[in-house]
């Protein structure tokens, strides 16, 4: 027991057990009745129908008016005419009203029902289809007499384990895990950052601005869009040379610095918006980088993926990153031993800029517009994810799988504590609490690996 | 050596987790119709603790359970409560729209997925999103009222006002125009006794640039009869500046909202009057257009609730603050 707690494993990839520990309590805390309304489940659902008893179930299909329902209806409907059962309507309503206004005309035409399929959002909420109001309907038109409801049957299982739940955890969190791999570069540098928050912004309203006033505005081409995306990225690329610059060559600290700067682009942030809340982007086809789909995964998580493949290819296999870790482990030792610590400095803050500009860039196609307060306080979740992630401030330490992590603990914490509806101010005191401990368990195990 | 530390780490964790979630015990599913999924702009204003009070309330009758996720006046973190609502599986959403304009994305997402958005307090007014019903104030009308109050309160021989008003918010917008609506009324084909607008200064809807904004205006104009703040906090920052000023005497105050620390200062005679906004029955009247759209009734899909003048001898009678 003993020597497997002292594994390389736990002491390499403890983290990932925080992960899974966390996700398995978040499983619990979510777990109760899901209520199936796929085509699978509307399939099941039909072949109940067809047991009735008696033979001349006639039913009409009532879903709401959305894609997923659509198909969830014609699985339904598929399967009861395969079998012989007549579909007598299908009704897919925009507001429960509606369901009832359709309804009565299937009754005013003296259509025969006696049988509604439907699923347990419609089921529960939707007041036309509670057994009573369908009694009262029924007293009033013979042909819906004893008309019944039937939803698929609900099965236990966890919000938090459904793929719509995964699927926006990685995409909602896509900016600032992208934001976290250039501050994985600083850190390990022993550097930091203070900037990204206010690059995200100043990089959504250059993207919004220049798209306006420059790039065609409504009518802009995607050549115009991308030129758009292309210019702001460049700005905060060039923001993060800027601080590279400041740091080797005048010697600022890079706290100073990148201080300075978040407060910088966050006023130019607000110039550039000109007292608005917000400057709306107009283009269309600019929400597109935010919700189009590779392969069914949104872009923003195909995006992230690969940009933390290519982060984690340069940290381990490439000169780069063996001077990145150099510099931050021991800047004079390195520059003694031939690496170019001013430019490597000047790198990883440009790709920590550039990072942010990307993050900026996905905030305004997402949101069609450039916030002014777009990224506030994001500087510190994404330090918090890095740090979480086993980088040590100190420098020389720190791996881009353990930020990757690391953001996703933060994630999921908040999912959780959101899906419980927990307030803000109790996930602040959890975040709080989970930094501390993260960095705790770093000096932990720094110390006996020194005793070791 | 370290291994063991790690895993008490972890346990650590762990418990911090299971500590900070109990508040819905998990496991204990009581068996309800279903969860209403509230997203506030900010419960760091009383405002919107009470709506959410309320409408807590009145779920809890309806055997609905309310989520009321606090989106801190940030849009993103508001479509992210969207997201979560939509996987959760809930009835109804509820919003404070935290930005007119891009809470539209979201708003579409849950629209796509069949869930009914209700909003509440701010309007959205991006395109072609579905919002099943809408509940706030009338600003206008509440301006009006503050303007017909500052009439009164400057009299015949009218004076100079000062407006602190907050551009960022439509809302704050609407406040003022009913206000000089009734102003200019008041100076129509008038040649004395005119309520001449001084300044419309930005009071950030906050008492500490409410209480900047008079301080330089008080230098600037020291004849000040009336300031008109376009909410208490902003009002009780101008009575700051103008109590400090010993001018306490000359100059009236109009606020706008009428939350406890407003009525409370309305009851010491720092302000004169407050158009008062219903928090209590918005929460209430959301979750009735609510149960109207499940049933199919019909109901008022925007309901625009008036203000009334609240004053000190309003404030001597009202239970809620304490003499």
């Amino acid at each position: 027991m003993k020597r497997l707690l002292q594994s390389k494993l736990i002491t390499d990839y403890g983290m990932v057990l925080v992960l899974v520990l966390l996700g398995a309590l978040v499983t619990w805390a979510t777990w109760g009745e899901q209520h199936p309304d796929d085509p699978g489940a509307g399939k099941h659902l039909a072949n109940g129908i067809v047991e009735l008893p008696g033979d001349d179930t006639h039913v009409a299909v009532v879903v709401r008016q959305t894609k997923s329902d659509t198909e969830y209806a014609e699985a339904i409907a598929t399967q009861l005419k395969d079998k012989g059962v007549t579909v007598a309507a299908i009704i897919q309503a925009r507001t429960p009203r509606d369901a009832r206004v359709e309804l009565v005309k299937l009754g005013e035409q003296q259509v025969r029902v006696n049988a509604i399929a439907t699923h347990h959002f419609c089921f529960s909420t939707w007041g036309v289809l509670q057994q009573s109001a369908l009694d009262g309907l029924a007293a009033n038109y013979p042909s819906l007499k004893g008309v019944k409801p039937f939803k698929p049957a609900s099965r236990m299982g966890s919000t938090f384990l459904s793929k719509k739940n995964l699927v926006s955890i990685l995409n909602q969190n896509a900016p600032i895990a992208i934001m976290a791999i250039g501050m994985t570069f600083v850190i390990i540098t022993a550097g930091i950052d203070l900037s990204v928050g206010s690059l995200m912004a100043l990089s959504a309203l250059i993207t919004a601005v220049s798209l306006r006033d420059w790039f065609g505005g409504p009518q802009a081409s995607s050549l115009g869009l991308y030129s758009a995306f292309a210019s702001a990225m460049l700005v905060c690329t060039l923001c993060g040379v800027f601080v590279g610059l400041m740091v080797t060559s005048f010697q600022v600290p890079p706290f100073v610095v990148t201080l300075a700067l978040m407060m910088m682009a966050r006023g130019c942030s607000f110039i550039l918006a000109g007292g608005a809340d917000s400057v709306d982007i107009q283009a269309s086809g600019a929400e597109l980088l935010y919700s189009g789909t590779i392969f069914g995964v949104p872009n923003q998580i195909v995006l992230m993926l690969v940009l933390f493949v290519l982060a984690h290819v340069v940290m381990s296999h490439t000169a780069l990153g063996r001077y990145v870790y150099a510099v931050g482990g021991n800047a004079q030792a390195a520059r003694l031993s031939g690496v170019p610590v001013f430019r490597v400095i000047i790198v990883v803050y440009a790709i920590c800029g550039a990072a942010a500009g990307l993050a900026g860039v996905l905030d305004a196609s997402h949101f069609t517009s450039g916030r002014p307060k777009a990224g506030e306080f994001y500087e510190l979740q994404v330090i918090a994810a890095v740090v979480v992630g086993g980088a040590s401030l100190m420098g020389g330490e720190g791996k881009i799988f353990g930020t990757f992590i690391g953001a996703m603990i933060l994630a999921v914490i908040q999912n959780g504590l959101n899906m419980q509806g927990v307030d803000s101010y109790r996930a602040n005191v959890v975040y709080g609490a989970l930094i501390l401990v993260a960095v705790l368990l770093d000096q932990l195990r720094n110390r006996s690996s020194r005793w070791a | 050596m370290s291994g063991q530390r790690t895993l008490w780490g972890v346990i650590v964790i762990a418990i911090s987790m299971t500590s900070c979630d109990n508040t819905n015990t998990p496991g204990t599913v009581n068996k309800s119709k279903g969860t209403i999924g509230y997203s506030a702009m900010s419960f760091k204003n009383p405002f919107f603790v009470v709506i959410k009070n309320n409408l807590e309330a009145s779920a809890n009758d309806a055997g609905y359970e309310l989520i009321a996720n606090d989106a801190d006046s940030d849009v993103s973190k508001q479509a992210n409560h969207i997201d979560e609502f939509i996987s959760k599986g809930v009835s109804a959403i509820v919003l404070n729209p935290t930005d007119r304009l891009a809470i539209g994305e979201a708003i579409k997402k849950a629209n796509a997925a069949g869930v009914p958005v209700f909003t509440c307090d701010l309007q959205c007014i991006a395109e072609d999103v579905d919002i099943a019903g809408h509940i706030g104030t009338d600003n206008y009308q509440g301006g009006t009222l503050a303007g017909q109050a500052m009439v009164e309160a400057l009299g015949e021989q009218g004076g100079e006002v000062l407006v602190l008003d907050f551009k960022q918010a439509n809302s704050c917008v609407l406040r003022v125009d009913g206000f000089m609506e009734v102003i200019n009324q008041h100076n129509e084909g008038r040649r004395e006794g005119k309520i001449a607008v001084i300044a419309m200064v930005n009071g950030g809807g906050d008492e500490d640039i409410g209480y900047k904004a008079t301080s330089d205006n008080l230098v600037a104009h020291p004849n000040i009869a009336g300031v008109f703040a376009i909410n208490d906090p902003s009002a009780l920052g101008a009575w700051k500046a103008i109590d400090e000023a010993g001018k306490n005497e000359q100059i009236t105050i109009v606020g706008f909202d009428g939350a406890k620390a407003g009525k409370q200062a309305i009851l010491e005679g720092k302000i004169f009057a407050d158009p008062i906004q219903f928090p209590a029955k918005m929460g209430n009247d959301i979750m009735e257009k609510i149960l109207a759209y499940q049933h199919g009734e019909e109901f008022d899909p925007v309901e625009l609730i008036p203000t009334s003048l609240y004053k000190r001898e309003d404030a001597r009678k009202d239970p809620e603050i304490q003499n």
